[in-house]
């Protein structure tokens, strides 16, 4: 945890510069409210504010703006705050920073708003790294599932997890804390409902990889012969001339890389030198760069020319997986608007850039092959945090070990280290750990002698 | 000043807080209502069980008197889930009720340092300056000054029992409750309130039916609960089970409305653990059967214990329902179950020395801090014995850990969070259990006693050559070889252990049978107990977090106000400790933490 000092006034500037018509700063600290007021046109009015109001004015010398009141316990920090929009230009920008400055407010750490909502209980650690990654993420989809996470969504999830666990836990532990002959016969082991929140909570885990490819990009690298169409079709994805396209094979001698959006999800781009039989020195030195690409890709579009009997992609998926094991793979039939020099073989995906035909069979390819559905609104949740992941593989790691103790009957005192270490892990994800509810639901449920 | 620490009470909790102060050369003194009733067994007659049989020996390992008074007198032995896992196993005894409370107060006669002293206390005295307590007041008028004084009254303080319709001022069948000491803490602004607990009939064993129950017998050898006895053997009395029937259940309902529990006399909140037997008819009516032990109170005596039929019904209704049992149609009730109601102590007005909060040189230990049972009692008693003595000394107090013992669980549990029912220790209510096991107390607890001055050079001697013993097995196993691997991978095996591998080891008959047990567990269970460790060195920190005594929460911006309230009045001594409180909350943690971090530079 960073030592932030959280009791004095800070700002920020919670839009980007010089992209929208508005900029909102946003102010938060005892003494936010009357600190500014000292610069407002209107004082009173904004003094005696109700919370989650607006107030209309002129800040001196700056510029007109509206200011949302939030009182103590109100706004996102918990603390009282504002939120000022004015002008999106860099003019007021740059005016109403030192404005702020002047008046004693200090410029907020990344991550300090954030911070200080937790610290005010506002909201809690899983909805902390939401609101982090709201921040940082460019594309829709990303933030449609940090959106849902602040909303708790994850919260909850693991929370219907870890509540199957304990209960499964007093179950456990009902038959610890009574002497073998004392109750009433051995209670069987809850297989079931430790496999079903194991399953559940490992399939929460395994959308870690898709997670993080939304939230930080997915790296897409386009390959494949000279001549095939990488370049025209990288630059049908940014939908501009980025890319030199010529009818010579071999145009493009180094890697091209760009962001851009496929179906909501932020991808980086590139587009690679051709491969082929290295004939120049540099082009050869193009390749070995392509291949470390390819390697560190997510996803790898090989490209075929359809239309041309040299272009060599005979058993190209073999080759390709001996090459570069471990790459989500796609292959694309390219040029289908030209004569096909042969038939098309199994698994590709038929494309001319030229047309644009195929183009939309190619996108949902891309999401699936990244492991997502296409459609964005209905998307899942994701992990994308990686202390989240480490937990939650942990967790699962312990539950598989209960469950197979459990199957070679072994000792339930040791079968409960390994699901306290689940539950404990389950606990760091949302910030809070527990160990005495267990005992409560034993009681709740279970009659048991002296 | 006439003493340096006076005790109140002669119950298990004063007899360990009596010695422990003495021991360590303070003089001391003992008032109880009764000489004749130290250290008295007044529910069941016995000691040890699931976690409480490890609290026994803890504080066997840190030189308490409770393992020694029990290996003297038990008439039954058994470790209680030898089929489950380390963590579990525990040791219990039927002891002889008459040599347990005979050799108890033989114990304390011969303390040097120590004086007995019949008398009812009924005040403390207090310092002019309203917060330090030193000495007493008493229904003889006596006041007897003192450094300290430790309260462990039990069930005694304003104590009322209840039969049915009946009900007298006691503290124990027979008798009297101690009155004036409660009204005395409540006048010094100590809150306290009701709890209810009760015990079962007696029965005379020669109306009995023993043929229509199940025969259990003891274990042959006795593993000592004292670390300083040894491995022995000796004849053994059985116990019996039999069970509640439907009739049995039928009479209980019928006649429900007249037990003071449900007529509403009691106001005192009873155990959920250990409910009357018209508790367990009314909250489980889907069981058709409740198990009985029926367990002897002595050699010397004919009375029996009926364990799981405590009540406080009428005499009547209990003769109906005893003899709806089998076995016990034609039993001879000789002393009927009771309910009795007590003041307890809130707990959390105390700090984790066992010292009230309010009040300095006043230590609460035993039934007065709302637990329940004999060895809760006994682990509370000696702490705040030594810890007593400790605030006399000047010196810092003896906290134990929740990661080192059930005692320490049991103590943070009571300070933190406070109780609403008579607590009882589960294992359950530790978080590393592994790590608590029975039979290493002395190896985590004995070092610490001796810098108490609670364990001789010949004690510390003989541990350090357990210690050296335990390794040398440990090294023999590593170097001997047994079906084609070391004999350390072989013990991994669930189906091997010890006793299949000594006729390829021979060398391990050489160590005593303690030695190779906890040996044979170390290894079998190492990946879990590392596992733990790991658990526990995360635990730790928190708990290594010391928030200093003086620290103001009113300075302290963005606290909620309910967590400011909680931490204030529970004054936690570390960050741990503060996470336990219930409903503090978690990011009020986080800010405490940060706040410390800054305090700190
Ligand atoms: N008819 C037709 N021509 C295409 C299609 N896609 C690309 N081309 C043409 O094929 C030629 C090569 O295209 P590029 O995009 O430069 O190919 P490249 O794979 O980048 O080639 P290098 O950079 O040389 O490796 C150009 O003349 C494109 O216009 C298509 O779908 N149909
Ligand atoms: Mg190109």
């Amino acid at each position: 945890m960073k030592s932030y000092v959280s009791d004095d006034m800070i700002f920020a500037l919670a839009t980007c510069v010089g992209k929208s018509a508005l900029a909102v700063f946003r102010v938060s600290g005892e003494g936010s409210i009357a600190s500014f007021a000292s610069c407002f046109s209107k004082p009173e009015r904004l003094l005696a504010a109700k919370t989650n109001t607006l107030v209309y004015g002129t800040v001196t010398g700056v510029d007109d703006v509206v200011v949302s009141v939030y009182r103590k316990g109100h706004g996102y920090t918990g603390e009282e705050a504002l939120e000022i929009s004015c002008h999106g230009s860099l003019a007021s920008i740059s005016l109403m920073n030192e404005k702020l400055s002047q008046l004693g407010f200090r410029q907020a750490e990344p991550g300090e708003f954030t911070f200080r909502a937790f610290l005010s209980g506002k909201i809690d650690l899983t909805q902390a790294e939401a609101v982090n990654e709201i921040a940082r993420s460019q594309s829709r989809l990303s933030q449609t599932l940090a959106l849902e996470r602040l909303g708790g969504a994850l919260s909850a999830r693991i929370h219907r997890n870890r509540d199957l666990l304990a209960d499964a836990m007093s179950v456990i532990e009902v038959q610890l804390d009574y002497a073998e002959d004392e109750i009433g016969g051995d209670t069987s082991f809850p297989f079931d409902e430790i496999t079903d929140a194991r399953d559940d909570l490992a399939k929460l885990a395994d959308t870690f990889r898709t997670g993080s490819l939304i939230g930080q990009g997915a790296k897409i690298v386009l390959a494949g012969a000279a001549n095939a169409g990488k370049s025209s079709l990288f630059n049908l994805f940014l939908k501009t001339d980025r890319s030199i396209v010529s009818a010579v094979p071999g145009t493009t001698r180094d890697f091209i890389e760009s962001n851009c959006e496929i179906a909501g999800i932020n991808v980086r781009l590139f587009d690679t030198a051709g491969l082929r039989t290295a004939g120049e020195e540099i082009e050869a030195e193009g390749i070995k760069r392509t291949k470390a690409l390819m390697r560190s890709s997510d996803l790898l579009l090989y490209l075929v020319d359809s239309s041309d009997p040299e272009d060599g992609y005979e058993s190209i998926s073999e080759r390709l997986e001996k090459e570069i094991p471990g790459v989500e793979k796609l292959f694309v039939w390219n040029k289908t608007d030209l004569p096909s020099a042969f038939e098309m073989p199994e698994g590709f995906i038929e494309l001319s850039v030229d047309s644009a035909e195929g183009f939309e069979a190619l996108v949902s390819g891309i999401v699936s092959s990244l492991g997502m559905v296409s459609d964005s609104n209905g998307c899942e949740l994701l992990i994308e945090s990686p202390r989240q992941h480490r937990s939650l593989v942990e967790s699962v790691r312990s539950l598989d070990s209960v469950l197979s103790l459990a199957r070679e009957e072994e000792c339930l005192d040791i079968i409960s280290v390994e699901m306290k270490e689940a539950l404990d892990q389950l606990g760091y994800i949302c910030g809070e750990l527990t160990s005495d509810d267990v005992l409560d639901r034993i009681f709740s449920s279970f009659c048991v002698g002296k | 000043m006439d003493y340096d620490v006076i005790v109140v009470g002669g119950g298990h909790a004063g007899i360990e807080a009596s010695l422990a102060a003495a021991r360590t050369g303070f003089r001391t003194l003992m008032v109880t209502q009764s000489l004749d009733t130290i250290g008295r067994l007044s529910c069941n007659p016995a000691i040890g069980g699931l976690a409480k049989g490890n609290i026994v020996r803890e504080v066997d390992a840190m030189g308490g008197q409770m393992g020694k008074l029990i290996d003297a007198t038990l008439v039954q032995y058994r470790v209680l889930n030898r089929r489950r896992g380390p963590a579990v196993q525990a040791p219990r005894a039927q002891a002889d009720k008459f040599s347990y409370s005979r050799l108890a107060k033989e114990t304390l006669e011969h303390q040097q340092n120590l004086t007995l002293f019949m008398d009812t206390v009924v005040g403390l005295l207090v310092e002019p300056d309203g917060r330090t307590v030193c000495g007493i007041t008493t229904g003889r008028g006596n006041r007897i000054s003192s450094k300290a004084v430790v309260v462990t009254t039990g069930t005694f303080m304003d104590g009322r029992i209840f039969i049915g319709e009946y009900d007298a001022a006691e503290g124990r069948l027979g008798e009297e409750g101690a009155f004036g000491l409660g009204d005395c803490l409540r006048r010094m602004g100590l809150e306290t309130a009701r709890l209810k607990t009760g015990t079962c009939a007696r029965v005379d064993s020669r109306s009995l039916d023993f043929s229509k129950m199940e025969r259990q017998d003891g274990d042959d050898p006795i593993e000592p609960f004292s670390f300083e006895n040894h491995v022995n053997s000796r004849v053994q009395v059985p116990c019996w089970i039999t069970y509640t029937n439907e009739r049995t259940h039928k009479i209980i309902f019928d006649n429900i409305s007249r037990s003071p529990l449900y007529g509403g006399k009691i106001v005192g909140k009873g155990p959920r653990y250990c409910p009357s037997i018209e508790d367990k008819v009314v909250r489980f009516s889907q069981r058709d059967r409740h198990q009985i032990f029926v367990e002897p109170e002595g050699s010397g005596t004919v009375e029996m214990y009926l364990n799981g039929l405590s009540s406080s019904l009428p005499e009547d209704v209990q003769n109906d329902f005893i003899h709806s049992v089998e076995g016990l149609e034609n039993a001879l009730v000789m002393r009927p179950a009771y309910a009795v109601e007590y003041d307890f102590v809130f707990p959390t007005q105390l700090k984790l020395s066992l010292e009230c909060k309010k009040y300095d040189n006043l230590f609460f230990a035993g039934q007065t801090n709302g637990t329940s049972g004999y060895e809760e009692a006994a682990c509370q008693g000696l702490i705040a014995g030594i810890n007593a003595v400790q605030k006399i000394r000047g010196e810092q107090p003896l906290v134990i850990s929740r990661t080192e013992a059930y005692t320490g669980v049991l103590i943070d549990d009571l300070v933190t969070k406070g109780t609403k029912e008579p607590y009882r220790m589960f294992t359950s209510r530790a978080e590393y259990r592994l790590n608590l096991r029975h039979d290493t107390c002395d190896l985590r607890l004995t070092p610490k006693a001796a810098a108490f001055g609670l364990c001789s050079e010949q004690r510390m001697a003989n541990l350090e050559k357990k210690i050296d013993l335990i390794s040398d097995l440990k090294q023999c196993l590593l170097h001997s070889k047994t079906g084609g691997m070391n004999a350390v991978q072989a013990l991994k095996h669930p189906e091997i252990d010890l006793d299949k591998i000594k006729d390829d080891v021979p060398e391990l008959m050489n160590y005593p049978e303690e030695i190779r047990n906890i040996v044979q567990q170390d290894i079998k269970y190492e990946g879990y107990i590392k596992r733990e460790d790991r658990q526990v060195e995360r635990f730790d920190k928190l708990d290594n977090l010391i928030i200093p005594p003086d620290f103001d929460y009113r300075a302290m911006e963005g606290l909620s106000q309910e967590s400011r309230e909680k931490l204030e009045k529970i004054a936690p001594s570390n960050i741990g400790q503060a996470s336990r409180i219930s409903g503090v909350r978690t990011s009020d943690i986080a800010l405490l933490m940060v706040y410390l971090r800054r305090r700190n530079g």
